[in-house]
């Protein structure tokens, strides 16, 4: 990329108000890393309490997702402690309102026990999501869940507006899907 | 028995559970890679210590600004201990302090307060 592009691609992220873009591997240390950032930013922005919270909270699930169940990682991946997994991570600004995106590698697999995970959600009032939550919360974990597997429930309880999802093949050969999340505040 | 105290980081609350004058507490935030690992050690301290007591006074204080859903669960299962030890005759308070205008945190403090019905729940609202 000559320099004339990536000043294009600045350009384009502060036209689109993006505060924070990260693509990379994610560890913990590189979440609390933009974590701190993050509320730094934050800090300097016309948002009340309440969003800045909120944000920092679907940040902090999204960001964890991606260190716990990316498909591309450098960690073994049966790995529980220090994972570094590959994805990708916007914060921004639209029409007064903040969103976070994120972008990581599944497996084939993954798509449709991500949809059917989601999907519910969409149409689910606030009310609704704070009930299931509740009862998620005091239920057993799930298998295959290295949280409380509530992350995608606070995703939902802690959005303004119904969460968007998409799933796109990648074109360079690789075996992955990558998932996307989008929640606005 | 020895008490327990963990230094705080940006990502782990401040652990100081003074079990000798049977004040406890845990301040900060509570994000970690890992919360059934950094809680673990926790939880093996609260089972040691529990048994002990005998119609004792015990003052938990919660003070946490953000937690993430991993974390929510485990407290969860803190607080449900807490609770046995208060219905095998000891006294549990459980000062809750959140921020005056945190819905979330508050809610899930009444939440607590109603499945564990024999915790003295304190909420503490602060001032930003």
């Amino acid at each position: 990329m000559s320099l004339t592009d990536f000043h294009r691609f600045k350009e384009l992220a502060r036209q689109e108000n993006v505060v924070f873009y990260y693509t990379g591997y994610f560890s913990q240390s590189i979440v609390t890393a933009m974590g701190d950032s993050l509320r730094l930013r934050l800090a300097s922005l016309d948002a009340s309490q309440t969003a800045r919270r909120k944000l920092f909270s679907v940040f902090v699930e999204m960001a964890q997702n991606v260190v716990h169940y990316s498909a591309d990682h450098l960690s073994a991946s049966a790995a529980a402690d220090h994972e570094i997994r590959m994805g990708s991570l916007w914060v921004g600004e639209a029409d007064g309102q903040f969103y976070v995106v994120c972008a990581n590698p599944i497996s084939a697999e993954g798509v449709e026990h991500i949809r059917a995970k989601l999907e519910p959600l969409r149409t689910m009032t606030n009310d609704e999501i704070k009930a299931r939550y509740k009862e998620k919360l005091r239920a057993e974990g799930e298998a295959g869940s290295k949280g409380a597997g509530l992350g995608f429930l606070t995703v939902a309880r802690d959005s303004s507006n119904p969460i968007e999802f998409d799933f796109v093949e990648e074109t360079d050969g690789k075996p992955f899907t990558t998932f996307y999340l989008k929640a606005t505040i | 028995m020895q008490n327990l105290y963990i230094a705080p980081t940006s990502s782990t609350p401040e652990v100081n559970f003074q079990f000798d004058r049977h004040q406890l507490s845990l301040r900060g935030e509570s994000y970690p890679e890992n919360a059934h690992a950094f809680f673990g050690p926790i939880m093996q301290a609260i089972n040691a210590y529990l048994p002990t007591l005998q119609s004792t006074q015990v003052t938990l204080d919660v003070q946490l600004a953000y937690f993430n859903s991993s974390s929510t669960k485990v407290l969860l299962e803190l607080f449900g201990l807490f609770n046995d030890a208060a219905v095998a005759g000891n006294y549990v308070t459980l000062n809750w302090h959140y921020i005056e205008d945190d819905e979330t945190i508050l809610e899930f403090g009444q939440e607590v307060a109603d499945d564990f019905t024999a915790l003295d729940f304190n909420p503490c609202s602060l001032v930003e």
